[in-house]
Protein backbone atom coordinates (compact mmCIF):
# COMPACT_ATOMS: atom_id res chain seq x y z
CA UNK A 1 0.00 0.00 0.00
CA UNK A 2 1.34 3.22 -1.38
CA UNK A 3 1.13 6.30 1.06
CA UNK A 4 -0.26 9.73 -0.38
CA UNK A 5 2.84 11.48 -2.17
CA UNK A 6 3.35 14.81 -3.79
CA UNK A 7 2.12 14.79 -7.39
CA UNK A 8 3.72 16.70 -10.56
CA UNK A 9 0.53 19.17 -10.13
CA UNK A 10 2.17 21.03 -7.55
CA UNK A 11 4.20 23.70 -8.49
CA UNK A 12 7.18 22.49 -6.29
CA UNK A 13 7.10 18.84 -7.82
CA UNK A 14 6.53 19.94 -11.49
CA UNK A 15 9.58 18.11 -12.59
CA UNK A 16 9.40 15.03 -10.46
CA UNK A 17 6.72 12.27 -10.56
CA UNK A 18 7.68 10.63 -7.01
CA UNK A 19 4.34 8.70 -7.63
CA UNK A 20 5.49 7.06 -10.54
CA UNK A 21 8.71 5.84 -9.41
CA UNK A 22 7.25 4.38 -6.50
CA UNK A 23 4.98 2.07 -8.10
CA UNK A 24 7.19 0.08 -9.57
CA UNK A 25 8.55 -1.00 -6.17
CA UNK A 26 7.47 -3.48 -3.98
CA UNK A 27 7.65 -1.98 -0.50
CA UNK A 28 7.31 -2.92 3.13
CA UNK A 29 8.00 -0.70 6.09
CA UNK A 30 11.11 -1.17 7.79
CA UNK A 31 13.81 -0.29 9.98
CA UNK A 32 17.25 0.30 10.22
CA UNK A 33 17.18 -0.61 13.87
CA UNK A 34 18.34 2.77 15.63
CA UNK A 35 14.97 2.73 17.93
CA UNK A 36 12.45 5.69 18.14
CA UNK A 37 11.86 5.16 21.82
CA UNK A 38 12.38 9.51 22.19
CA UNK A 39 9.73 11.90 21.58
CA UNK A 40 10.54 14.73 18.82
CA UNK A 41 10.09 18.09 20.27
CA UNK A 42 9.71 19.54 16.79
CA UNK A 43 7.86 17.08 15.00
CA UNK A 44 6.58 19.26 12.46
CA UNK A 45 7.97 20.82 9.32
CA UNK A 46 9.32 24.50 9.75
CA UNK A 47 8.56 27.39 7.82
CA UNK A 48 6.68 30.12 6.12
CA UNK A 49 3.22 28.96 5.26
CA UNK A 50 4.10 29.18 1.54
CA UNK A 51 6.88 26.83 2.05
CA UNK A 52 5.00 23.97 3.49
CA UNK A 53 5.98 20.93 1.04
CA UNK A 54 5.38 18.86 4.06
CA UNK A 55 3.62 15.79 3.38
CA UNK A 56 6.58 13.32 3.07
CA UNK A 57 8.18 15.33 6.35
CA UNK A 58 4.68 14.22 7.99
CA UNK A 59 5.01 11.20 6.28
CA UNK A 60 8.65 10.41 7.74
CA UNK A 61 7.31 11.70 11.64
CA UNK A 62 4.26 9.12 11.54
CA UNK A 63 6.65 6.06 10.09
CA UNK A 64 9.73 6.81 11.24
CA UNK A 65 10.90 3.82 13.67
CA UNK A 66 14.89 5.29 13.46
CA UNK A 67 15.93 8.40 15.51
CA UNK A 68 19.44 9.79 15.87
CA UNK A 69 20.35 12.89 18.14
CA UNK A 70 23.96 13.91 17.21
CA UNK A 71 25.74 16.43 18.90
CA UNK A 72 29.20 15.62 17.98
CA UNK A 73 31.31 14.56 14.99
CA UNK A 74 29.97 11.72 13.76
CA UNK A 75 29.90 9.67 10.26
CA UNK A 76 26.80 7.77 10.06
CA UNK A 77 25.82 4.99 7.11
CA UNK A 78 22.15 4.65 5.90
CA UNK A 79 22.16 1.77 3.69
CA UNK A 80 19.17 0.02 2.53
CA UNK A 81 17.78 -2.90 1.39
CA UNK A 82 15.60 -4.37 -1.36
CA UNK A 83 12.06 -3.94 -1.01
CA UNK A 84 12.27 -1.75 2.19
CA UNK A 85 10.76 1.46 3.28
CA UNK A 86 12.73 3.56 5.49
CA UNK A 87 11.90 6.65 7.14
CA UNK A 88 15.25 7.64 9.06
CA UNK A 89 15.25 11.02 11.05
CA UNK A 90 18.29 12.87 12.21
CA UNK A 91 18.02 15.22 14.00
CA UNK A 92 21.51 17.42 14.93
CA UNK A 93 22.35 20.11 17.34
CA UNK A 94 25.13 22.24 17.07
CA UNK A 95 25.38 24.06 20.70
CA UNK A 96 26.33 27.44 20.71
CA UNK A 97 30.35 27.92 19.88
CA UNK A 98 30.73 24.26 19.03
CA UNK A 99 32.25 23.18 15.80
CA UNK A 100 30.72 20.06 14.36
CA UNK A 101 31.04 17.36 10.91
CA UNK A 102 28.88 15.19 9.92
CA UNK A 103 29.73 12.98 7.36
CA UNK A 104 26.47 10.88 5.96
CA UNK A 105 26.86 8.19 3.36
CA UNK A 106 23.82 7.05 2.27
CA UNK A 107 23.81 3.64 0.22
CA UNK A 108 21.73 0.47 -0.46
CA UNK A 109 20.95 -2.54 -2.63
CA UNK A 110 17.72 -3.33 -4.86
CA UNK A 111 14.69 -1.74 -4.85
CA UNK A 112 13.82 0.50 -1.71
CA UNK A 113 12.25 4.04 -0.61
CA UNK A 114 14.07 5.97 1.75
CA UNK A 115 12.04 8.69 2.92
CA UNK A 116 14.40 10.61 4.84
CA UNK A 117 14.53 13.92 7.50
CA UNK A 118 17.49 15.60 9.09
CA UNK A 119 16.46 18.57 11.69
CA UNK A 120 19.08 20.64 12.06
CA UNK A 121 19.51 23.33 14.80
CA UNK A 122 22.90 25.91 14.37
CA UNK A 123 23.74 27.44 17.64
CA UNK A 124 24.78 31.02 18.55
CA UNK A 125 28.27 30.97 16.67
CA UNK A 126 28.68 27.52 16.17
CA UNK A 127 29.61 25.79 12.60
CA UNK A 128 28.16 22.59 11.30
CA UNK A 129 30.20 20.70 8.22
CA UNK A 130 27.67 18.67 6.78
CA UNK A 131 28.39 16.51 3.67
CA UNK A 132 26.74 13.78 2.39
CA UNK A 133 27.75 11.50 -0.10
CA UNK A 134 24.63 10.03 -1.97
CA UNK A 135 24.96 6.83 -4.02
CA UNK A 136 21.94 4.75 -3.93
CA UNK A 137 20.87 2.07 -6.38
CA UNK A 138 19.92 2.48 -9.43
CA UNK A 139 16.68 1.18 -8.80
CA UNK A 140 15.72 3.15 -5.71
CA UNK A 141 14.03 5.88 -4.70
CA UNK A 142 15.35 8.79 -1.88
CA UNK A 143 13.09 11.69 -0.69
CA UNK A 144 15.55 13.49 1.55
CA UNK A 145 14.05 16.48 4.07
CA UNK A 146 16.66 19.16 5.20
CA UNK A 147 15.89 21.63 7.62
CA UNK A 148 18.05 24.10 9.11
CA UNK A 149 18.09 26.71 11.52
CA UNK A 150 20.80 28.73 12.17
CA UNK A 151 21.02 31.42 14.85
CA UNK A 152 23.24 34.33 15.86
CA UNK A 153 26.83 33.96 14.00
CA UNK A 154 25.95 30.28 13.37
CA UNK A 155 27.17 29.32 10.17
CA UNK A 156 26.04 25.58 8.18
CA UNK A 157 28.74 24.54 5.53
CA UNK A 158 26.71 21.67 3.89
CA UNK A 159 28.08 19.54 0.60
CA UNK A 160 25.49 17.13 -1.18
CA UNK A 161 27.81 14.42 -3.83
CA UNK A 162 25.23 12.90 -5.62
CA UNK A 163 25.49 9.93 -8.03
CA UNK A 164 22.23 7.96 -7.78
CA UNK A 165 19.43 7.10 -6.84
CA UNK A 166 16.98 6.05 -9.68
CA UNK A 167 14.85 9.50 -8.27
CA UNK A 168 16.37 10.89 -5.68
CA UNK A 169 14.36 14.52 -4.52
CA UNK A 170 16.57 16.39 -2.07
CA UNK A 171 15.06 19.04 -0.60
CA UNK A 172 16.87 21.62 2.01
CA UNK A 173 15.03 24.51 3.62
CA UNK A 174 16.97 27.01 5.57
CA UNK A 175 16.62 29.87 7.78
CA UNK A 176 18.81 32.19 9.07
CA UNK A 177 17.16 33.70 12.17
CA UNK A 178 19.91 35.43 13.89
CA UNK A 179 22.49 38.28 12.59
CA UNK A 180 26.21 37.68 10.57
CA UNK A 181 24.35 34.12 9.97
CA UNK A 182 25.94 32.15 7.29
CA UNK A 183 24.33 29.62 5.11
CA UNK A 184 26.72 27.89 2.59
CA UNK A 185 25.72 24.77 0.15
CA UNK A 186 27.27 22.92 -2.92
CA UNK A 187 27.08 19.71 -4.64
CA UNK A 188 27.63 17.47 -7.57
CA UNK A 189 25.32 15.65 -9.35
CA UNK A 190 26.60 13.49 -11.81
CA UNK A 191 23.84 11.71 -13.47
CA UNK A 192 23.80 9.12 -16.35
CA UNK A 193 21.52 5.98 -17.55
CA UNK A 194 18.27 7.16 -16.82
CA UNK A 195 18.52 8.60 -12.94
CA UNK A 196 16.80 11.77 -12.28
CA UNK A 197 17.86 13.80 -9.30
CA UNK A 198 15.95 16.91 -8.50
CA UNK A 199 17.73 19.73 -5.83
CA UNK A 200 14.90 21.60 -4.00
CA UNK A 201 16.75 24.91 -2.03
CA UNK A 202 14.64 27.61 -0.12
CA UNK A 203 16.54 29.95 2.08
CA UNK A 204 15.23 31.79 4.27
CA UNK A 205 16.61 35.49 5.07
CA UNK A 206 14.92 36.40 8.21
CA UNK A 207 17.54 38.21 10.29
CA UNK A 208 20.18 41.52 8.63
CA UNK A 209 23.19 40.71 7.72
CA UNK A 210 23.43 37.41 6.59
CA UNK A 211 25.02 35.43 3.77
CA UNK A 212 23.64 32.64 1.94
CA UNK A 213 25.75 30.60 -0.73
CA UNK A 214 24.79 27.70 -3.19
CA UNK A 215 27.04 26.23 -6.05
CA UNK A 216 25.68 23.39 -8.19
CA UNK A 217 27.17 21.74 -10.92
CA UNK A 218 25.50 19.09 -12.60
CA UNK A 219 26.72 16.79 -15.16
CA UNK A 220 24.51 14.85 -17.29
CA UNK A 221 24.77 11.74 -19.14
CA UNK A 222 22.76 9.68 -21.17
CA UNK A 223 19.10 9.84 -20.54
CA UNK A 224 19.23 11.26 -16.97
CA UNK A 225 17.37 14.45 -16.07
CA UNK A 226 18.21 16.97 -13.20
CA UNK A 227 16.03 19.53 -11.86
CA UNK A 228 17.51 22.70 -9.58
CA UNK A 229 15.42 24.47 -8.07
CA UNK A 230 16.65 27.39 -5.79
CA UNK A 231 15.06 30.12 -3.59
CA UNK A 232 16.00 32.33 -1.83
CA UNK A 233 13.34 34.48 0.13
CA UNK A 234 14.69 38.13 1.90
CA UNK A 235 12.25 39.20 4.46
CA UNK A 236 11.57 42.94 5.44
CA UNK A 237 13.64 42.43 8.71
CA UNK A 238 17.07 41.29 6.48
CA UNK A 239 18.50 44.10 5.69
CA UNK A 240 22.13 44.04 3.98
CA UNK A 241 21.32 40.50 3.30
CA UNK A 242 23.67 39.02 0.79
CA UNK A 243 22.60 36.24 -1.31
CA UNK A 244 24.12 34.07 -4.52
CA UNK A 245 22.84 31.05 -6.41
CA UNK A 246 25.05 29.50 -9.09
CA UNK A 247 23.80 26.00 -11.16
CA UNK A 248 25.57 25.32 -13.98
CA UNK A 249 24.97 22.07 -15.61
CA UNK A 250 27.57 19.60 -18.49
CA UNK A 251 24.79 18.09 -20.80
CA UNK A 252 27.34 15.30 -22.00
CA UNK A 253 24.37 13.49 -24.35
CA UNK A 254 21.67 14.76 -26.72
CA UNK A 255 18.92 12.71 -24.68
CA UNK A 256 19.91 14.04 -21.06
CA UNK A 257 17.94 17.26 -19.43
CA UNK A 258 18.21 20.07 -17.30
CA UNK A 259 15.49 22.06 -15.44
CA UNK A 260 16.63 25.42 -13.58
CA UNK A 261 13.98 27.46 -11.61
CA UNK A 262 15.86 30.27 -10.22
CA UNK A 263 13.99 32.06 -8.11
CA UNK A 264 14.22 35.46 -5.50
CA UNK A 265 11.84 37.26 -3.33
CA UNK A 266 12.78 40.13 -1.34
CA UNK A 267 11.03 42.39 0.91
CA UNK A 268 14.16 44.40 1.99
CA UNK A 269 15.29 47.12 -0.05
CA UNK A 270 19.18 47.23 1.29
CA UNK A 271 20.41 43.82 0.09
CA UNK A 272 22.67 42.13 -2.40
CA UNK A 273 21.37 38.97 -4.01
CA UNK A 274 22.04 37.53 -7.31
CA UNK A 275 21.97 34.00 -9.65
CA UNK A 276 23.56 32.59 -12.21
CA UNK A 277 22.32 29.04 -14.03
CA UNK A 278 23.81 28.20 -17.68
CA UNK A 279 22.86 25.04 -19.77
CA UNK A 280 25.92 24.01 -22.15
CA UNK A 281 27.74 20.92 -23.58
CA UNK A 282 31.54 20.49 -23.39
CA UNK A 283 33.46 23.32 -25.34
CA UNK A 284 35.09 22.25 -28.42
CA UNK A 285 37.94 24.57 -28.67
CA UNK A 286 39.61 23.39 -25.40
CA UNK A 287 39.13 20.02 -26.36
CA UNK A 288 40.88 20.42 -29.92
CA UNK A 289 43.99 22.02 -28.22
CA UNK A 290 44.07 19.65 -25.89
CA UNK A 291 43.82 16.73 -28.29
CA UNK A 292 46.23 18.67 -30.45
CA UNK A 293 48.89 18.45 -27.36
CA UNK A 294 48.58 14.39 -27.60
CA UNK A 295 46.03 14.28 -24.36
CA UNK A 296 43.46 11.32 -25.77
CA UNK A 297 39.83 12.44 -26.63
CA UNK A 298 38.19 10.85 -22.83
CA UNK A 299 41.06 12.10 -20.69
CA UNK A 300 40.87 15.28 -22.48
CA UNK A 301 36.66 15.16 -21.67
CA UNK A 302 37.68 14.36 -17.64
CA UNK A 303 40.29 17.39 -17.44
CA UNK A 304 37.60 19.75 -18.59
CA UNK A 305 34.23 17.98 -16.47
CA UNK A 306 36.78 18.19 -13.67
CA UNK A 307 37.51 21.83 -14.02
CA UNK A 308 33.85 22.40 -14.56
CA UNK A 309 32.89 20.82 -10.86
CA UNK A 310 35.81 22.64 -9.43
CA UNK A 311 33.86 25.40 -8.31
CA UNK A 312 32.02 23.24 -5.59
CA UNK A 313 33.88 20.75 -4.59
CA UNK A 314 36.67 23.45 -3.32
CA UNK A 315 33.53 24.97 -1.40
CA UNK A 316 34.40 22.10 0.88
CA UNK A 317 36.73 23.54 3.98
CA UNK A 318 37.57 19.28 5.21
CA UNK A 319 40.98 18.92 3.20
CA UNK A 320 40.38 15.47 3.64
CA UNK A 321 37.02 15.21 2.59
CA UNK A 322 38.14 17.67 -0.58
CA UNK A 323 40.05 14.57 -1.56
CA UNK A 324 37.99 12.39 -0.75
CA UNK A 325 35.30 13.98 -3.83
CA UNK A 326 37.90 14.49 -5.53
CA UNK A 327 38.67 10.88 -6.31
CA UNK A 328 35.03 9.90 -5.99
CA UNK A 329 34.46 12.36 -8.81
CA UNK A 330 37.61 10.59 -10.59
CA UNK A 331 36.31 7.41 -10.45
CA UNK A 332 33.25 8.29 -12.09
CA UNK A 333 34.54 10.03 -15.23
CA UNK A 334 36.97 6.55 -15.71
CA UNK A 335 34.19 4.66 -15.17
CA UNK A 336 32.46 6.45 -18.47
CA UNK A 337 32.12 4.13 -21.34
CA UNK B 1 59.67 14.05 -43.78
CA UNK B 2 56.06 15.10 -44.48
CA UNK B 3 54.19 15.53 -47.70
CA UNK B 4 51.32 16.95 -48.70
CA UNK B 5 49.81 15.34 -51.90
CA UNK B 6 47.04 17.27 -53.94
CA UNK B 7 44.51 17.80 -50.59
CA UNK B 8 41.56 19.06 -50.62
CA UNK B 9 39.25 20.29 -48.19
CA UNK B 10 35.96 21.45 -47.56
CA UNK B 11 33.75 23.23 -45.00
CA UNK B 12 29.98 22.95 -44.72
CA UNK B 13 29.82 22.29 -48.68
CA UNK B 14 32.59 25.37 -49.25
CA UNK B 15 35.46 24.05 -50.67
CA UNK B 16 38.69 25.63 -49.30
CA UNK B 17 41.71 23.67 -50.66
CA UNK B 18 41.86 23.14 -53.68
CA UNK B 19 44.62 21.08 -54.47
CA UNK B 20 47.65 21.25 -52.49
CA UNK B 21 51.60 19.76 -53.34
CA UNK B 22 53.70 20.72 -50.55
CA UNK B 23 56.77 18.03 -49.25
CA UNK B 24 59.23 19.50 -46.85
CA UNK B 25 62.61 17.18 -45.84
CA UNK B 26 64.37 17.16 -42.37
CA UNK B 27 65.23 20.61 -40.84
CA UNK B 28 64.21 22.97 -43.75
CA UNK B 29 61.95 25.38 -42.88
CA UNK B 30 59.05 26.63 -45.10
CA UNK B 31 56.74 29.73 -45.07
CA UNK B 32 53.48 29.78 -46.47
CA UNK B 33 52.00 33.65 -47.30
CA UNK B 34 48.92 34.24 -48.30
CA UNK B 35 46.33 37.08 -47.93
CA UNK B 36 43.06 36.66 -45.87
CA UNK B 37 40.94 33.93 -46.67
CA UNK B 38 43.57 31.97 -49.09
CA UNK B 39 42.86 28.64 -46.68
CA UNK B 40 45.93 29.41 -44.41
CA UNK B 41 44.29 28.48 -41.26
CA UNK B 42 42.34 25.86 -43.08
CA UNK B 43 45.15 24.57 -44.07
CA UNK B 44 46.88 24.26 -40.41
CA UNK B 45 43.88 22.67 -38.69
CA UNK B 46 43.63 20.22 -41.33
CA UNK B 47 47.11 18.89 -40.53
CA UNK B 48 46.77 19.13 -36.91
CA UNK B 49 43.47 16.84 -37.64
CA UNK B 50 40.25 19.02 -36.67
CA UNK B 51 36.78 17.20 -37.52
CA UNK B 52 34.56 20.05 -38.57
CA UNK B 53 37.00 19.65 -41.92
CA UNK B 54 36.65 17.16 -44.88
CA UNK B 55 39.17 16.39 -46.74
CA UNK B 56 37.84 15.39 -50.36
CA UNK B 57 41.01 14.31 -51.43
CA UNK B 58 44.79 13.71 -51.72
CA UNK B 59 46.66 12.66 -48.58
CA UNK B 60 49.34 13.73 -46.00
CA UNK B 61 51.89 11.70 -45.23
CA UNK B 62 54.65 11.77 -42.56
CA UNK B 63 57.65 9.53 -42.85
CA UNK B 64 56.28 7.87 -45.42
CA UNK B 65 52.76 7.45 -43.47
CA UNK B 66 49.99 8.68 -44.26
CA UNK B 67 48.05 10.63 -41.14
CA UNK B 68 44.72 11.57 -42.83
CA UNK B 69 42.71 8.88 -40.85
CA UNK B 70 44.35 9.73 -37.63
CA UNK B 71 42.95 11.68 -34.42
CA UNK B 72 44.52 14.71 -33.24
CA UNK B 73 45.68 13.16 -30.18
CA UNK B 74 47.39 10.23 -32.67
CA UNK B 75 48.84 12.97 -34.90
CA UNK B 76 50.69 14.46 -31.89
CA UNK B 77 52.11 11.27 -31.04
CA UNK B 78 53.26 10.83 -34.13
CA UNK B 79 54.92 14.11 -34.09
CA UNK B 80 52.71 17.03 -36.12
CA UNK B 81 53.04 19.82 -33.36
CA UNK B 82 50.23 23.24 -34.49
CA UNK B 83 51.30 26.16 -32.84
CA UNK B 84 47.60 27.72 -32.84
CA UNK B 85 47.30 31.41 -34.05
CA UNK B 86 45.22 31.96 -31.01
CA UNK B 87 45.64 29.96 -27.97
CA UNK B 88 42.78 28.46 -26.38
CA UNK B 89 42.27 29.37 -22.52
CA UNK B 90 41.07 26.54 -20.35
CA UNK B 91 39.63 27.94 -17.19
CA UNK B 92 40.10 25.42 -14.23
CA UNK B 93 42.90 23.27 -15.85
CA UNK B 94 46.10 24.37 -14.54
CA UNK B 95 49.21 24.39 -16.96
CA UNK B 96 51.34 22.19 -15.01
CA UNK B 97 48.99 18.61 -14.87
CA UNK B 98 47.92 19.78 -18.60
CA UNK B 99 51.16 19.55 -19.64
CA UNK B 100 52.60 16.39 -17.81
CA UNK B 101 49.14 14.86 -18.72
CA UNK B 102 49.94 15.70 -22.38
CA UNK B 103 53.39 15.13 -22.42
CA UNK B 104 53.38 11.41 -20.66
CA UNK B 105 50.21 10.82 -23.65
CA UNK B 106 52.56 11.22 -25.96
CA UNK B 107 55.55 9.76 -24.21
CA UNK B 108 53.22 6.46 -23.66
CA UNK B 109 51.47 6.60 -27.12
CA UNK B 110 55.98 6.37 -28.55
CA UNK B 111 56.92 3.26 -26.43
CA UNK B 112 58.42 5.98 -23.75
CA UNK B 113 58.64 5.66 -20.01
CA UNK B 114 56.02 7.76 -18.20
CA UNK B 115 57.60 11.08 -16.47
CA UNK B 116 57.13 11.20 -12.61
CA UNK B 117 56.55 14.48 -11.35
CA UNK B 118 59.85 15.18 -9.90
CA UNK B 119 61.48 14.33 -13.46
CA UNK B 120 58.91 15.98 -15.17
CA UNK B 121 59.21 19.26 -13.36
CA UNK B 122 62.74 18.96 -13.83
CA UNK B 123 62.59 19.07 -17.50
CA UNK B 124 59.98 21.65 -18.02
CA UNK B 125 62.54 23.73 -15.78
CA UNK B 126 65.09 23.64 -17.83
CA UNK B 127 62.98 23.93 -20.72
CA UNK B 128 61.86 27.09 -19.40
CA UNK B 129 65.53 28.55 -18.83
CA UNK B 130 66.75 27.68 -22.21
CA UNK B 131 63.94 29.26 -23.84
CA UNK B 132 64.13 32.55 -21.55
CA UNK B 133 61.17 31.73 -20.17
CA UNK B 134 59.37 32.61 -16.72
CA UNK B 135 58.37 29.03 -15.30
CA UNK B 136 55.74 30.90 -13.39
CA UNK B 137 53.47 30.49 -16.22
CA UNK B 138 53.43 26.54 -15.21
CA UNK B 139 51.47 27.68 -11.94
CA UNK B 140 48.22 29.28 -14.08
CA UNK B 141 45.53 27.80 -15.28
CA UNK B 142 46.12 26.94 -19.42
CA UNK B 143 46.70 30.21 -21.07
CA UNK B 144 43.93 32.19 -18.98
CA UNK B 145 44.92 35.73 -18.24
CA UNK B 146 48.29 35.18 -20.08
CA UNK B 147 49.21 38.08 -22.48
CA UNK B 148 49.61 37.83 -26.26
CA UNK B 149 52.87 37.21 -25.94
CA UNK B 150 52.49 35.04 -22.78
CA UNK B 151 50.24 32.70 -24.79
CA UNK B 152 53.16 32.59 -27.46
CA UNK B 153 55.80 31.29 -25.58
CA UNK B 154 53.77 28.56 -23.91
CA UNK B 155 53.06 27.63 -27.68
CA UNK B 156 56.73 27.65 -28.10
CA UNK B 157 57.13 25.68 -24.34
CA UNK B 158 54.81 23.48 -25.34
CA UNK B 159 56.21 22.46 -28.88
CA UNK B 160 59.81 22.00 -27.26
CA UNK B 161 58.29 19.43 -24.73
CA UNK B 162 57.08 17.59 -26.98
CA UNK B 163 59.55 17.24 -28.89
CA UNK B 164 57.69 16.77 -32.45
CA UNK B 165 58.87 15.94 -35.67
CA UNK B 166 57.33 18.49 -38.06
CA UNK B 167 55.26 22.10 -36.50
CA UNK B 168 52.89 24.25 -38.20
CA UNK B 169 53.36 28.04 -37.05
CA UNK B 170 50.00 29.38 -37.40
CA UNK B 171 50.14 33.32 -37.59
CA UNK B 172 52.01 33.26 -34.68
CA UNK B 173 53.20 36.58 -34.97
CA UNK B 174 49.83 38.09 -35.17
CA UNK B 175 49.06 40.25 -31.92
CA UNK B 176 52.78 39.93 -30.56
CA UNK B 177 54.95 43.13 -30.59
CA UNK B 178 58.83 42.88 -31.47
CA UNK B 179 60.56 42.18 -28.33
CA UNK B 180 57.67 39.37 -27.82
CA UNK B 181 58.44 38.39 -31.83
CA UNK B 182 61.97 37.93 -31.29
CA UNK B 183 61.87 35.86 -28.02
CA UNK B 184 59.40 33.30 -29.86
CA UNK B 185 61.40 33.59 -33.23
CA UNK B 186 64.48 32.55 -30.98
CA UNK B 187 62.71 29.79 -29.12
CA UNK B 188 61.86 28.18 -33.02
CA UNK B 189 65.40 28.91 -33.99
CA UNK B 190 67.00 26.66 -31.28
CA UNK B 191 64.79 23.87 -32.30
CA UNK B 192 66.11 24.31 -35.86
CA UNK B 193 68.00 21.90 -37.56
CA UNK B 194 68.06 18.33 -36.85
CA UNK B 195 64.95 16.40 -37.97
CA UNK B 196 62.67 18.83 -37.42
CA UNK B 197 60.72 20.17 -40.20
CA UNK B 198 58.70 23.64 -40.21
CA UNK B 199 56.16 25.18 -41.62
CA UNK B 200 55.42 29.27 -40.78
CA UNK B 201 52.39 30.58 -42.05
CA UNK B 202 51.97 33.80 -41.84
CA UNK B 203 50.44 36.96 -43.43
CA UNK B 204 53.30 39.72 -43.18
CA UNK B 205 57.10 39.19 -44.34
CA UNK B 206 58.19 40.46 -40.60
CA UNK B 207 57.76 37.41 -39.14
CA UNK B 208 60.13 35.96 -41.78
CA UNK B 209 62.70 38.67 -40.74
CA UNK B 210 63.70 36.66 -37.50
CA UNK B 211 62.50 32.99 -38.18
CA UNK B 212 64.57 32.88 -41.99
CA UNK B 213 62.45 30.65 -43.93
CA UNK B 214 64.36 28.02 -46.53
CA UNK B 215 61.74 27.97 -49.02
CA UNK B 216 58.40 30.30 -49.65
CA UNK B 217 55.39 29.89 -50.97
CA UNK B 218 52.25 31.86 -51.70
CA UNK B 219 49.03 30.48 -51.04
CA UNK B 220 46.07 31.92 -53.09
CA UNK B 221 42.55 30.87 -53.95
CA UNK B 222 42.93 27.49 -51.64
CA UNK B 223 46.08 26.44 -54.09
CA UNK B 224 49.77 27.38 -53.98
CA UNK B 225 50.74 29.67 -56.80
CA UNK B 226 54.10 30.54 -56.47
CA UNK B 227 57.17 29.15 -54.78
CA UNK B 228 60.66 30.91 -54.09
CA UNK B 229 63.66 31.31 -51.70
CA UNK B 230 63.32 34.48 -48.86
CA UNK B 231 63.48 36.85 -51.76
CA UNK B 232 60.03 35.90 -52.45
CA UNK B 233 58.79 37.11 -48.64
CA UNK B 234 60.52 40.85 -49.62
CA UNK B 235 59.22 41.01 -53.09
CA UNK B 236 55.72 40.16 -52.00
CA UNK B 237 56.10 42.98 -48.95
CA UNK B 238 56.76 45.55 -51.92
CA UNK B 239 53.70 44.46 -54.26
CA UNK B 240 51.23 42.81 -52.23
CA UNK B 241 49.36 39.88 -52.79
CA UNK B 242 47.29 41.58 -55.78
CA UNK B 243 50.30 40.28 -58.46
CA UNK B 244 50.63 37.03 -57.44
CA UNK B 245 46.77 35.99 -56.73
Amino acid sequence: MLPDVPSPKLERWKYTNLERALKKLNLMPAALGWGSDVKLLNPHAPGEAQYKDTQLWDLNTSHTKDIKFITSDEIIEISAKDGQWLSPRLVIHVKDGQTVTVIERQNGQGGYWKNGVAQIIVGKNAKLRHYRIIDEAEGAVSTQFIHVKIDRDGSYEGYNHIEGAGLIRNQVHAELNGENGNFSIAGLNLLRGEQHADTTITIEHKAPHCNSNQTYKSVLDGKSRCVFQGKVHVHQIAQKTDGYQLSNALILSPQAEMDTKPELEIYADDVKCSHGATTGKLDEEPLFYMRARGIPEKEARSLLITSFCAQAVDTITDEGMQTHITEKLAQWLASRT
Amino acid sequence: MIKIKNLKAEIDGKEILKGIDLEIQPGKVHAIMGPNGSGKSTLSYILAGREEYTVTGGDIELNGQSILDMAPEERAAKGVFLAFQYPVEIPGVQMTPFMKTALNSVRKARGLKELDAIDFLKLMKAKCKELGISDDMMKRAVNVGFSGGEKKRNEVLQMAMLEPKFCVLDETDSGLDIDALKIVADGVNKMRGGDKSFLVITHYQRLLDYIKPDVVHVLAGGKIVKTGGPELAHELEKTGYANVA
